[in-house]
């Protein structure tokens, strides 16, 4: 008995003692979420863990390649298993996709972010946003939230920060104070400052205007290359802003990681892009800025798309119709074309990206142009794809996301349609996930609350300039010139006769030049308000020529939108309404009666500013 | 073939085989199965020509494609997982073909199989013993691939995909179990090594064990969805999440079907061998 005991005991242990240790190593074997966790120490929880769920029965764009017909499991956010007839747990939530395509969440590698723009790019599906300059200490905000709770209803932030510029060259003039890199700049210290302040990258602006008939300050060769080396040396890519194919040779001489933009002055032939792919340089096309700054009918169209329109708010229609001061653009985009051709036929990584939020382009919306643009370029739609997603998360070092593969985040974005053969389809967003949370399917956004109360408009007249510049409405007449940016340009408002004349000179010394009559429409200054009650604005103008009327809103940020007008030798009446203007009349700071851009003396009267009566609908 | 064979063959078996198998307790049964599985492990342990190669070639070939190619494969998976599935398939089929092809083949030459055929072993004993040895190398192989992922290959996956591609691995040594028993009977005992590594080897690259399939030229690619060992690397790949060409159920389905075939042809040798020199 007792030894049958024994032998059975001892059968028992033969048999349990390899299961249990077979059981042991199965258990010892690392998972993702033992390396997050081992990542994070003992640091915050782990965002909420609700983003379960299964889209079957998709087309699926990997970031690379096309599926057609498979189901996408997604874990606590993650993606967990890619492939046909997948076994489902029971319980998990199904999206079904048949007859739609799954993409990864798109990436938008050249945008400048401010404001409401992460928003406003993830209702268009664009999950994370490349920033190539803004405020850092808005991009530590951000970064903040992205670390609090994944900050599910915004796309992610990669930011570079402040931009590297010579003192008065390009990235100066839009009124954020910039470092800048001067004679006596430590490169490395320079870089070292952005890295303290969280910049993920370092930008670098080599452009002396010479591509848009300016003539602006610029870093020297030897300064590029130090900043790059320093960035190295840090651990961080460098990347470069160029205006001509000239800039983009200083860049690869300088051994920069890509070029944020295409150069419009000639195309990039076969040599170029032999030269950029042995230097294993990356290239973000911004076919869209390109588009619009050659002959603004990009933005417009986009707007009316019925696939997009419904997901735009104010602000990115007001971008979208807005158009860039008239500037001498050599090439343009045939240029922009072939060089993107070029690049891609030698294997040059080609990047999506739209400059988002210059005048023609919109957070989010113009990624979907700039897919169209990149195959009216050649690139075949997947190519494209790509361009949007796995090529982006690689050259900038986004493991973690642009493919639809386990272990990645779940950024996804399920349309109606194949965009893998019509590259349009991207716009018939069904659903948007970042980190596996679903986007809520709302109309856009209202905009943040405001800083200062929208008032109501007043009455109609503002200012008849019987009373000097006395206004009935707002805050007041004041000049305004470029100098504020650096520029030279002068003005002088003088009020006579009952009217106001305008004069002064325009001067070059800013991309952008101006110089006139600013009306600020808010009380404290530039607070917005709320006039979309009325039509647009009218005003008598006498001086022969073209003017320009600029309209500054919330939305818009400091680029404003701009709509010229003729006036001859005698009075004339001018009338022109918010949409004219391209932009929405729902949270106004100023409008502006300038002269140029063409440099020169010049003399503007205007008379009985006034609103326009109520719109008739 | 000797006259003597033409002779003895029928219309009974030469061999004093009881025309009714012994009755025995389901206890005597299992201590039988377990004591033939053990001799068959032990000298499977003994015989290092089989040993060795089995257990180190897909772990030394995983190191040097998996790892050291720190970069990403098809649609971007680290090479370190992709590979996983697909040199574990190459292992356990290693497992299977040659743990029963090559010793199936030099047993029947040493007329190792009469012996047993003399005993009062039930046939069942032998072959369940060396399902039960192709198995546990293929487990084998499969912690030491796994180990070597998960500590230098960096490898992270959820404990169900580890477990998940394991069983498909383990699971996957079966049909290829009934492959090399249809080999062994087909082979004599010293060209069986050669006709195995000249069906396993050419099979294993072109079933994109090595290499991923997309990786092959065109007409290999063709040819791929022809030969079963594409089927096990597909149902690892599926077991890992990553996008496959075949579904799973299409490819049990498959790995089902070859395996009826490979019994078939197992069952003709051995009918074949009954009373053959061989036997």
């Amino acid at each position: 008995m007792r030894t049958s005991t024994g032998q059975r005991l001892r059968t028992l242990l033969l048999v349990l003692a390899p299961v249990a240790a077979l059981a042991a190593f199965f258990l010892l074997l690392p998972t993702p979420e033992a390396a997050q966790a081992a990542a994070e120490g003992a640091g915050a929880p782990p965002p909420a863990a609700e983003g379960t769920f299964a889209v079957t029965g998709a087309r699926v764009f990997d970031g690379e390649q096309v599926l057609p017909g498979a189901d996408v499991l997604v874990r606590d956010g993650v993606i967990a298993a890619v492939g046909p007839d997948l076994p489902l747990p029971a319980g998990v939530p199904v999206v079904d996709g048949r007859g739609k395509t799954l993409l990864p969440g798109l990436i938008d590698a050249h945008v400048h972010a401010w404001g409401t723009a992460l928003a406003d790019a993830l209702r268009f599906g664009v999950t994370t946003e490349i920033d190539m300059f803004t405020d850092p200490a808005w991009a530590a905000e951000v970064r903040s939230r992205q670390a609090e709770d994944g900050n599910p209803g915004e796309a992610d932030l990669v930011s570079a920060g402040f931009l590297a510029t010579a003192p008065g060259g390009h990235g100066t003039q839009y009124g954020l104070p910039v470092p800048t890199v001067g004679g006596d700049t430590d490169a490395d210290a320079w870089v070292a400052a952005r890295q303290e302040e969280g910049s993920d990258f370092v930008k670098i602006v080599i452009e002396d205007g010479h591509g848009l008939g300016l003539d602006l300050p610029a870093l020297t060769p030897e300064r590029v290359k130090a900043l790059a080396d320093a960035a190295h040396r840090r651990g961080l890519l460098a990347v470069a802003h160029v205006g001509t194919l000239a800039d983009a040779e200083t860049a690869l001489a300088a051994g920069v990681d890509g070029l944020v933009h295409l150069f419009l002055d000639t195309p990039g032939d076969a040599a170029f892009a032999r030269r950029a792919r042995e230097a294993a340089i990356f290239v973000v096309a911004t076919l869209s800025v390109l588009e619009s700054l050659a002959d603004g009918a990009g933005g417009p169209a986009l707007a009316a798309d019925p696939h997009v329109a419904p997901r735009l708010n104010g602000g990115q229609r007001a971008g979208l119709a807005a158009s860039f001061p008239p500037l001498e653009v050599k090439g343009g985009m045939a240029a922009a074309r072939q060089t993107v051709a070029n690049l891609a036929a030698a294997g040059v990584p080609v990047l999506a990206g739209t400059d988002a939020p210059n005048p023609g382009t919109a957070h989010g919306a113009s990624l979907h142009r700039e897919l169209e643009l990149l195959v009216d370029a050649g690139l075949t739609p997947v190519q494209a794809l790509t361009a949007a997603t796995a090529a982006p998360a690689r050259a900038f070092g986004l493991d973690d996301r642009g493919r639809i593969a386990p272990g990645r985040r779940a950024d996804l974005l399920l349309v109606t349609g194949d965009p893998t053969s019509d590259v349009t389809a991207t716009r018939r967003i069904e659903a948007v996930w970042k980190a596996g949370q679903r986007l809520a399917a709302a109309p856009p956004a209202a905009p943040a609350a405001p800083a200062a109360p929208v008032a109501k408009p007043g009455p109609g007249s503002i200012s008849d300039f019987t009373e000097g510049l006395a206004v009935r409405f707002g805050t007041g007449w004041m000049p305004s010139t470029d100098a504020r940016m650096g520029g030279a340009s002068t003005v002088e408002l003088s009020p006579v006769d009952g009217h106001l004349a305008i004069a002064g000179e325009i001067r070059p010394g800013f991309p952008y030049p101006w110089a006139g009559a600013l009306l600020m429409l808010g009380d404290p200054p530039m607070a917005p308000v709320d006039l979309s009650a009325k039509r647009g604005v009218r005003f008598r103008a006498r001086g022969a020529g073209t003017w320009r009327l600029m309209a500054f809103a919330e939305p818009l940020g400091p680029m404003p939108a701009i709509r010229t007008f003729e006036a001859g030798a005698a009075w004339s009446d001018v009338a022109i309404a918010w949409e004219e203007l391209g932009v929405e009349p729902d949270r106004l700071q100023g409008l502006l009666f300038s002269g140029g851009p063409a440099p020169g003396a010049f003399r503007l009267e205007i008379d009985d500013v006034a609103l326009d009566a109520a719109r008739t609908d | 073939m000797s006259a003597t064979a033409t002779t003895t063959r029928s219309p009974a078996s030469p061999l004093p085989i009881a025309a009714e198998p012994p009755r025995r307790t389901p206890r005597q049964l299992a201590t039988i199965y377990a004591l033939e599985a053990r001799y068959e492990m032990l000298k499977v342990l003994r015989l290092p020509m089989f040993a060795v190669p089995t257990l180190a070639f897909p772990l030394v070939f995983y190191c040097l494609f998996g790892l050291a190619f720190r970069g990403g494969g098809p649609g971007g998976t680290p090479m370190a997982v992709y590979l996983l599935a697909t040199y574990g398939a190459f292992g356990v089929i290693g497992a299977a073909l040659f743990g029963f092809g090559v010793n199936v083949a030099m047993e029947r030459g040493q007329g190792w199989m009469l012996l047993k055929r003399a005993t009062p072993m039930p046939p069942g004993a032998y072959f369940a013993a060396k399902t039960a040895v192709a198995l546990l190398f293929s487990m084998l192989i499969v912690i030491g691939l796994f180990t070597l992922g998960a500590t230098l290959g960096g490898v992270r996956l959820p404990t169900d995909t580890w477990i998940g591609l394991a069983l498909s691995l383990v699971a996957g040594a079966v049909p290829f179990c009934a492959f090399g028993l249809a080999l062994g009977y087909l082979a004599g005992p010293n060209s069986a090594p050669a006709v195995i590594n000249l069906l396993y080897l050419p099979m294993a690259f072109a079933s994109g064990l090595w290499l991923p399939v997309e990786a092959l030229p065109g007409w290999m690619q063709q040819i791929a969805p022809w030969l079963p060992a594409y089927y096990l690397a597909q149902l690892g790949l599926g077991a890992l999440g990553l996008p496959v060409r075949v579904s799973a159920g299409a490819a049990v389905a498959a790995l089902a079907a070859f395996t009826v075939i490979s019994l078939a042809i197992a069952r003709l040798g051995y009918r074949r061998d009954h009373g053959r020199t061989y036997g």
